[in-house]
């Protein structure tokens, strides 16, 4: 299965609802879409991961980059990643990075956007 | 499940670009299904080869290339062999902390039992990735 991406907003912030598998062949297109959101000067964005079956190396390490882009300025937030996909998210050391989020789902999202601090 | 000792042998050849991962990937979910492996170490054995998959195609994929898949049973050891015809490659380490490429061989390492990387007779090279079932 490919991977679909569409951009949604949830209270002001970017929300990227992702589909299918991220890999090597289908992570360059959630690159640039992620690249284009930070070159727009936004520091929180949330991605649905809850239909993604499948992550390896290429997308972790848009993940990863995306995380380190943010660092001490904002978060990368995903939402309902499935347990093998977790598991990845730990291995490569996301789940532990300070501006790196889950959430179980998106309600648990809202809620943490709407206890940010005003800028 | 095949008794221990048994002969099991499953293989998959396809071109040698990031666009077969998915096909290679099938034919894993494929090979665990037959065994009657847990889904959780289905999936591990899908990324780990996948990533081996990937690193041949970026390293030694050209116009043409191919990749083999092979999968083999033998005294309860699963081993996935991806072989690939281009020029030895020794395995990559993530070379800086920051440094967000290279995480290919600490999630192969990370997943399975055992993985060895060796260079083919011919110039090649393949990786073994096994797991004890």
């Amino acid at each position: 299965m490919l991977m679909d991406l569409h951009t949604t907003t949830l209270e002001d912030v970017p929300f990227l609802h992702v589909r299918g598998e991220i890999d090597h062949g289908t992570c360059a297109s959630l690159q640039t879409v992620l690249d284009e959101l930070f070159d727009k000067g936004h520091t929180v964005v949330l991605l649905d991961l809850q239909e993604v079956s499948y992550i390896d190396s290429g997308g972790l390490s848009v993940l990863l980059g995306g995380v380190r882009g943010l660092r001490d300025r904002g978060w990368l937030g995903v939402i309902g990643p499935n347990a093998n996909v977790r598991r990845l998210l730990e291995i490569v050391g996301l789940l532990v990075d300070r501006s790196f989020r889950v959430f179980e789902d998106q309600k648990v999202a809202e809620a943490a956007l709407s206890q940010r601090t005003p800028a | 499940m095949e008794s221990a000792g048994q002969s099991f042998r499953r293989s998959i050849r396809v071109k040698s670009e990031s666009a077969q991962l998915a096909t290679v990937r099938d034919f894993v979910d494929s090979v665990g299904v037959e065994l009657s492996l847990d889904m959780e170490r289905i999936f591990d054995l899908k990324v780990a080869v996948s990533e081996a998959c990937a690193n041949a195609v970026e390293h030694a994929g050209r116009d043409g290339a191919f990749l083999e898949v092979e999968a083999g049973l033998e005294h309860r050891r699963l081993t996935f062999t991806v072989a690939d015809s281009g020029p030895f490659r020794a395995p990559i380490l993530p070379r800086q902390p920051n440094q967000s490429r290279g995480l290919g061989l600490p999630l192969m390492v990370t997943l399975m039992d055992e993985v060895c990387f060796f260079r083919m007779p011919g110039g090649g090279t393949a990786v073994k990735l096994t797991v004890l079932i």
